[in-house]
């Protein structure tokens, strides 16, 4: 770097000719190392997935067929919207329970209880435990011959004999959520109370002095507050869960006989069990489609919000 | 973001002088209202910390439990006998701390090379204005949201192609796809609260646009890039779908090798798993209370503030 140049102030968009680079193109040389990594692990295989749908090809061997739509109707034609429907059902269930538990625990910790920062960073516990130690922990909760919560059920004389949580079609997709729930709530919580602690005091003070009883001043006190970051965050959980893998793949695997196939599940089944590659970026790519109209919802709310500056 | 601040209506001070201001009757309602919304908060803290930490506890209960103690149906929920052999058995096997060693390699590296291309990437969006740049901003954004098994399947064929399969490279690259755009946009907000002053002062001073980045801002932000690189670790550390695919038992690491290891096709060593699963579970707990500042403003500040 030339040292005669004349000082400028760096944070001027200004562009100079010489000896140096314009602001304008230093700074597009700091993202260089970022974007070459980005095109690469990101882009392009991404690219390239869209294209890959319209050929046959395995996973294991070289070389391909072109099929056009095959691959599309394929899906289309067969498990499409059963798999849609059992992505919605989780995506919802995963984001919903955890919301609701996630804001009653936000609002009890926003009362001022004795102890409510240690008890928010106890209860942060389940989501900062790696996803895999969540599944196998409600693995063992759910086992059907020694599960602790048949256990539990059966003493209090809930149910009369064990049940297969994770084995029946009925109760997998419900266990899978409730796994999910644990490991996500706490989270919401985080946000939520951040949220309602921006909420000024007075308001409270002021409705309640004018005799608004509790659920009158979380109407129209607390929800007008926090409903920005309410949004935020039901939006992110409900992208974040419509590709989630982790839990329903150690859980179940997508079963039993498919009740718990989502659309990770689905994609990664069909390209690692079925080495069929053309079909698994097929479904992808629908996928992919659905994701970026969330994706798009997402942005403009945030940008809405003066977050992306 | 305060932690502890008492509400009005939890205080006695505000009460005293409601009740001088006003009569009795409100005083009398205040009161009722304070209790039921103490009562209220209670019973949901207790009824969610049941469902919050009873897995937890059965966690606990199981990794210190003999193997005939866990196998009894119905299960002890107090158990009568401990033992640490279930950690014991965790060190005399090889192959766990080969997975071991592999995951402290492969998320070190990652949070390394998360940050570094970072805090470039986040320095520039934060300092300069340029054209295109709110483009590469959602770019970064929006990568965070793209359908990780979709990505999976094609990072398989690429670094299939390039005999990369089953080497710490793979795993580095494919974790960065998502530990790098989680560190852009925290090392942004760090340089955001940086002022431009300071910058601006530097300049004046003489010193070059790298100096000024590296010996000015860098120290300045360098306890945003240790949480940055932490959380990248964290994340490394957590990945199981990536690891469990693009590498075998050689270079896998912990999350997949558990379930390599003790997930079988008949009889599953619950005990074991569990005592594995709280070790495995250590450096992320150790990482998050270094964290838990920068975590909690890091996931509010953008989204709280309007």
């Amino acid at each position: 770097m030339s040292t005669a140049a004349p000082p400028e102030p760096a944070a001027r968009p200004r562009a100079r000719h010489g000896g140096r680079l314009s602001n304008g193109a230093f700074a597009l040389l700091l993202t260089a190392p970022g974007l070459a990594l980005f095109a690469a692990i990101i882009v392009y295989p991404l690219v390239s997935a869209l294209f890959t749908g319209f050929f046959k090809q395995d996973l294991r061997l070289p070389g391909r067929e072109f099929v056009g739509l095959e691959n599309f109707t394929y899906w289309l034609d067969g498990d499409f919207l059963t798999i849609l429907k059992q992505t919605l059902v989780f995506t919802v269930g995963a984001t919903i329970v955890p919301f609701v538990i996630g804001f009653a625990l936000a609002l009890a910790l926003n009362t001022g209880l004795k102890g409510s920062g240690f008890l928010r960073g106890l209860f942060l516990f389940p989501w900062v435990i790696p996803g895999v130690v969540v599944s196998f922990l409600w693995m063992w909760i759910f086992n059907a011959n020694y599960g602790v919560l048949n256990g539990i059920l059966m003493d209090t004389g809930i149910i009369d004999e064990s049940v297969t949580w994770l084995g029946q079609p009925g109760t997998a997709m419900l266990a899978v959520i409730i796994t999910k729930t644990w490991a996500s709530f706490p989270w919401m919580m985080v946000m939520l109370l951040a949220g309602l602690q921006t909420v000024p005091k007075e308001l409270h003070e002021a409705a309640s002095m004018d005799g608004a009883g509790a659920v009158r001043r979380f109407v129209a006190v607390t929800w007008p507050q926090v409903r920005g970051v309410a949004s935020i965050v039901l939006l992110l959980e409900f992208i974040w869960n419509f590709q989630h893998f982790d839990t329903i793949y150690v859980l179940t695997g997508g079963g039993p006989a498919g009740a718990t196939e989502t659309f990770a599940t689905a994609v990664y089944q069909s390209a690692f069990k079925g080495f069929d590659l053309g079909r698994a970026t097929a479904l992808g790519g629908l996928w992919m489609l659905l994701l970026l109209v969330l994706v798009a919802v997402y942005l403009r709310i945030t940008e809405r919000k003066g977050d992306a500056r | 973001m305060t932690s502890t601040t008492t509400s009005p209506l939890s205080g006695t001070e505000p009460l005293k002088s409601v009740a001088t201001r006003t009569g009795g009757s409100t005083r009398r309602r205040i009161r009722k209202d304070l209790l039921r919304s103490r009562v209220a908060a209670w019973s949901a803290v207790l009824v969610i910390g049941a469902f919050g930490m009873a897995p937890v506890y059965w966690l606990l209960v199981t990794a210190l439990s003999p193997t005939d103690q866990a196998f009894q149906f119905p299960p002890k929920l107090i158990p009568t006998e401990i033992t640490f052999h279930n950690f014991s058995a965790l060190a005399e096997n090889d192959q766990l701390l080969k997975y071991l060693v592999n995951s402290m390699i492969v998320a070190t590296i990652t949070a390394v090379l998360s940050v570094v291309v970072a805090t470039y990437m986040g320095y520039s969006f934060s300092k300069f204005r340029y054209r295109g740049r709110r483009s590469l901003m959602h770019l970064v954004l929006a990568s965070q949201m793209f359908p990780q098994a979709l990505l999976l399947v094609t990072l398989y064929t690429v670094f299939s192609s390039f005999g990369l399969l089953n080497t710490y490279t793979a795993l580095v690259l494919s974790f960065t796809t998502f530990t790098m755009p989680l560190c852009v946009w925290m090392l942004k907000g760090i340089f955001d609260t940086i002022p431009d002053a300071l910058l601006e002062a530097a300049s004046i001073d003489g010193a070059s646009r790298w100096r000024t980045l590296h010996s000015i801002v860098a120290p300045l932000a360098a306890p945003g890039m240790i949480a940055a690189g932490l959380f990248a670790f964290v994340r490394g550390w957590n990945d199981f779908i990536f690891a469990l695919t693009l590498a075998d038992k050689e270079k896998q690491t912990l999350p997949p090798g558990l379930v390599s290891t003790y997930i079988g096709e008949f009889q599953t060593a619950w005990p074991e798993l569990m005592a594995a699963s709280l070790v495995v579970s250590i450096p992320v707990v150790v990482a998050f209370m270094f964290l838990q500042r920068y975590l909690v403003g890091g996931m509010t500040a953008g989204s709280v503030k309007s």
